[in-house]
C-alpha cells in the first residue's frame, strides 16, 4: 500500500509541475490568443539556467555554482523571461499559424544548441548533480517525495491565484479584447503589441519556473527533455482541460497525465502477456483518441472559458 | 482484479506447461520490470529479446523456483514517461530488478530518482554514455547499476597493447575536442601509462581550424617514438599531413574512426606502412553463433538491430543473479550476485534453456558459474561497465586488413594489469 502511495506522490508532483508549464501556456493561449509552439524552448531555458546555478560542478563543465535554489530557480525564471522577450519582439507580429511555426523553430533551435554546445550545456550527456531544497535535512525518501510534492504544490497555487487575480483584472480583459479582436482594443487605447509581448513574457517565465522544478526533481537535464512531444503533451492538456480556464488547465494537465501514465500501467497489467510488446503502439492510439474525442465532441474543453462569472 | 487476471493467466500458463511435461509447478512469482522504447521500432526487437530470456528462465523453472513475471513498459523515449513507468514498477509492482533502458537522458534520471533511492538493481543492454561510468566511480550508483555496452576503454586499452606489442617508449597523444575524443584520449593516456609507456603530451585537436601547426610543434617536442590519434578523418588528415611534413614519425596508432578510405587515400599508403588501428569487434565464440542462430529460430529474422545480443545478455545476467540471490533478495542482493554468474572461473553455462537449467543447479548450490553471453564471456567492472572483443588492423592496398583479433578473455586480462 505505501508504494502505491509513494509512486501516487511521485505522480502528482509531476503532474503538477506539468500544470504549471500548461497554466503558462494558458495565459498566452487561452487568454491572449498567441499559439506558442515552443514551450519546451522555455521550460528548457529555465530548466538548463536553474541546473548551471544551482547544480554541482563538474570538472571540464561550465556552470555548477552551487548557489541556493530560490537564487538558481530565480535566475531560470529571468532567462525564460529574457528569451521569450527577444524572441517575442522578434516574432509577435505573426499570427497564429506563422507564429507557431516560428516559435516552434526556437524550440528546435534551442534543442539544438542543448544537444552541441558541450561545455555550455553537457550536450548529449546532458547536466546532471542538482542539490535538491533541504534534501540534506529531511533523509527520509518517502517524507522528501511528500515535502517536494508540497513545494510543487505552493508554487502551482501560487501561479494559479496570481494569474486569476491577472486575469480578472482590467489588465486580463483588456488581454482577451486583444485575443477577440486587435483592431477594436486598439481603437480602445490598448496598446496591443506591448499587451502581447507581456503576456508572453509572463507565460514564459511561468514555464521556466516548471523548468527549474523539474530540475530539483530529476536532478538531470538533457536535450531529450526539451523535444517537441513537450510541447505537444502540454497543448493536449490545455486543449482538453479548457483554453481560458485556470481550472482546466489544472484538471487538463492532472488528466491526461493520468491517462497518459494509467494507460502503461493498465496494459502492463491487464493485456495478455502475448500483446505485452505491442502496448506501447496501442498506449499512444488511446492517448490520441481521447484527445481526438475531445476535439469532435468538447472542442471548448472539460472545464470551458467562462467570462463575467465568478469575479471577485 | 490484477490478482485474479493473473491468477488466471498463470493457470493457464501452467496447464500448458504441465501438458508439455515441462518445468515443475511454480507456485511463487517474482516481479521484473522491463522499461524498453516498445513504440519506436529499433526499440521493440531489443524488449522482445528480453521477455524472450525471462520465458526460458521459466520453462528452465524461474528464479529460486518463481515464476519470473515480466512486466513491460514503454518509455516512449521520454524521460517523463519512462521515469513514471519505472517509479511504478519499483513502487506498485515492487520490482526489485528493473531492465532498462536505452537512451541515456532516461537510464540517468530512473537511476537518480527511482531505483538508486529505492535499492533497486538496474541493467541496461545500451545506455553508452561515459557519464553513467563517472557516476558510478563516485559511488552515486551504490553499486546497482550494470550494462553491457561496451565503453571507449576497450579501444583505449588495446592502444595501449598495440604500443606495447611494437616495442614504442615514449608516445604523443592528439584527440579529438568532443566528448568522445576527450573521453578517449584520457582512457588511452591512463592505459599507456600503466602500461610502462610515457606520454610525451595530450593535445586537444579542436575541428575547424585552418591549421594545426601549433599542435603538432608542440607535440614534436617531446620526441616520441610514435603517436596516437583519437581523431575522426577530417582532422586526422590534417593533423598527420604537418605531423609528417614537419618530421614526426610515421608510426602510428589510430582509433576506430580513422578506419576511412579518405583518410588512407589522402595521406598516402606509402606513410601508412607502420600504421595500426583498432577496434572493437562482435565476439567469435560459439556462444554469440549460437545466439544469432537461437534468435533466428525464435523470431524467423536474424538478429539485425542494434542491441539486441546486448538485451539478451543483460536479461540472462540479471536474472541468473536474482535467482543465486534468492526470491527475497534486495536489489542490492542482487546486484552482489553478478560476478558469481560472470565469474571466470566458475563452470561455463550456455544462454538457452539447459544452459539455463544447468546454471540455476550449480548457482543454487553456491557455485559461480560463467555465463557465455550473445556478447561473450561478460565481466563487470566496479563501475558496472563491461569490455569487448578487440581487433587491431592496418591498412592495406586495397582494404582494411585485420592483424590480430583479440578475444574477450584477453581484453579483460590486459585490463587487469593496468593500473
Amino acid at each position: 500500500m505505501s508504494g502505491v502511495v509513494s509512486y501516487l506522490v511521485f505522480f502528482a508532483t509531476m503532474a503538477a509541475i506539468l500544470a504549471i508549464v500548461v497554466l503558462g501556456l494558458n495565459l498566452q493561449w487561452g487568454y491572449t490568443g498567441l499559439f506558442n509552439g515552443g514551450v519546451a524552448a522555455f521550460f528548457g531555458a529555465g530548466a538548463y539556467v536553474t541546473m548551471l546555478l544551482g547544480g554541482r560542478p563538474e570538472p571540464g563543465q561550465f556552470g555548477g555554482f552551487l548557489l541556493p535554489f530560490p537564487v538558481a530557480i530565480a535566475g531560470g525564471i529571468l532567462f525564460a523571461g529574457l528569451l521569450a522577450w527577444f524572441f517575442g519582439a522578434l516574432t509577435l507580429k505573426l499570427r497564429h499559424d506563422y507564429l507557431a511555426i516560428a516559435t516552434f523553430g526556437v524550440a528546435v533551435a534551442l534543442e539544438s544548441v542543448a544537444r552541441n554546445a558541450e561545455w555550455l550545456t553537457g550536450g548529449a550527456k546532458g547536466l546532471r548533480g542538482f542539490p535538491r531544497p533541504l534534501e540534506a535535512s529531511i533523509a527520509d525518501n518517502f517524507l522528501y517525495g511528500l515535502f517536494f510534492l508540497a513545494l510543487v504544490l505552493a508554487v502551482l497555487a501560487a501561479v494559479y491565484v496570481g494569474l486569476e487575480r491577472l486575469v480578472r483584472s482590467p489588465y486580463g480583459r483588456a488581454l482577451r479584447a486583444i485575443r477577440e479582436d486587435e483592431e477594436a482594443a486598439r481603437s480602445l487605447g490598448k496598446n496591443p503589441v506591448r499587451l502581447r509581448l507581456q503576456s508572453f513574457v509572463i507565460g514564459s517565465m511561468i514555464m521556466g519556473a516548471a523548468g527549474g522544478l523539474y530540475v530539483a526533481f530529476y536532478a538531470f537535464i538533457g536535450p531529450q527533455d526539451l523535444a517537441p512531444i513537450l510541447t505537444f503533451q502540454v497543448w493536449a492538456m490545455l486543449i482538453v482541460g479548457g483554453a481560458g480556464n485556470n481550472r482546466g488547465a489544472v484538471l487538463g494537465a492532472f488528466l491526461i497525465w493520468a491517462a497518459w501514465t494509467a494507460s502503461g500501467f493498465a496494459l502492463a497489467t491487464f493485456a495478455p502477456q502475448a500483446m505485452q510488446l505491442y502496448t506501447g503502439p496501442i498506449q499512444y492510439i488511446l492517448i490520441g483518441s481521447v484527445i481526438v474525442g475531445m476535439l469532435l465532441w468538447r472542442p471548448q474543453g472539460i472545464l470551458p472559458e467562462r467570462i463575467g462569472q465568478g469575479r471577485r | 482484479m490484477r490478482r485474479g487476471i493473473s491468477g488466471i493467466v498463470a493457470a493457464a500458463a501452467l496447464a500448458v506447461l504441465a501438458q508439455a511435461g515441462g518445468a515443475a509447478a511454480q507456485q511463487c512469482s517474482v516481479n521484473v520490470g522491463v522499461v524498453y522504447p516498445t513504440s519506436i521500432d529499433w526499440g521493440k526487437p531489443i524488449a522482445a529479446t528480453a521477455l524472450w530470456v525471462a520465458e526460458m528462465m521459466n520453462e528452465a523453472g524461474g528464479v529460486d523456483g518463481c515464476k519470473v513475471e515480466t512486466i513491460l513498459r514503454d518509455d516512449q523515449n521520454d524521460a517523463k514517461v519512462g521515469v513514471d513507468a519505472a517509479k511504478a514498477l519499483v513502487d506498485v509492482n515492487k520490482a526489485r530488478l528493473l531492465i532498462g533502458t536505452v537512451a541515456s537522458g532516461i537510464t540517468i534520471p530512473i537511476l537518480t530518482s527511482v531505483t538508486v533511492p529505492a535499492g533497486t538493481m538496474q541493467i541496461s543492454c545500451c545506455s553508452s554514455t561515459t557519464r553513467l561510468t563517472a557516476m558510478a566511480s563516485e559511488g552515486a550508483l551504490k553499486g546497482l547499476w550494470f550494462r553491457t555496452f561496451a565503453t571507449s576503454r576497450v579501444q583505449a586499452s588495446v592502444a595501449a597493447m598495440a604500443a606495447k606489442d611494437a616495442g614504442y617508449k615514449k608516445v604523443t597523444v592528439f584527440y579529438k575536442n568532443d566528448d568522445w575524443g576527450q573521453d578517449l584520449g584520457r582512457l588511452a593516456v591512463a592505459a599507456f601509462r600503466s602500461s610502462g609507456i610515457e606520454v610525451t603530451a595530450s593535445i586537444a585537436i579542436t575541428d575547424g581550424q585552418p591549421s594545426y601547426r601549433a599542435e603538432v610543434t608542440q607535440a614534436l617536442a617531446g620526441k616520441a617514438d610514435a603517436v596516437y590519434l583519437a581523431l575522426y578523418p577530417k582532422e586526422g588528415i590534417a593533423v598527420v599531413r604537418e605531423w609528417l611534413s614537419l618530421g614526426g614519425t610515421n608510426k602510428m596508432i589510430g582509433a576506430n574512426s580513422l578506419k576511412s578510405d579518405d583518410f588512407k587515400n589522402t595521406v598516402g599508403m606509402q606513410h601508412l606502412g607502420n600504421f595500426v588501428g583498432t577496434d572493437t569487434s562482435t565476439p567469435r565464440t560459439d556462444s554469440a553463433k549460437g545466439f544469432v542462430a537461437a534468435y533466428t529460430a525464435k523470431f524467423g529474422k536474424p538478429p539485425a538491430g542494434p542491441g539486441l545480443p546486448n538485451s539478451f545478455d543483460a536479461a540472462a545476467i540479471a536474472l541468473l543473479a536474482y535467482h543465486a540471490a534468492g526470491k527475497e533478495a534486495t536489489g542490492a542482493q542482487i546486484a552482489a550476485k553478478v560476478p558469481m554468474v560472470t565469474d571466470p572461473n566458475g563452470e561455463k553455462i550456455v544462454g538457452d534453456v539447459e544452459g539455463f537449467k544447468k546454471a540455476l543447479a550449480l548457482l543454487k548450490q553456491g557455485k559461480p558459474v560463467s555465463f557465455q553471453g550473445a556478447t561473450g564471456a561478460l565481466v563487470f567492472d566496479k563501475n558496472g561497465d563491461v569490455s569487448a572483443p578487440a581487433v587491431i588492423w592496418t591498412f592495406a592496398a586495397s582494404a582494411i586488413a585485420e592483424k590480430r583479433y583479440i578475444p574477450l578473455e584477453e581484453v579483460n586480462a590486459f585490463i587487469a594489469t593496468l593500473k
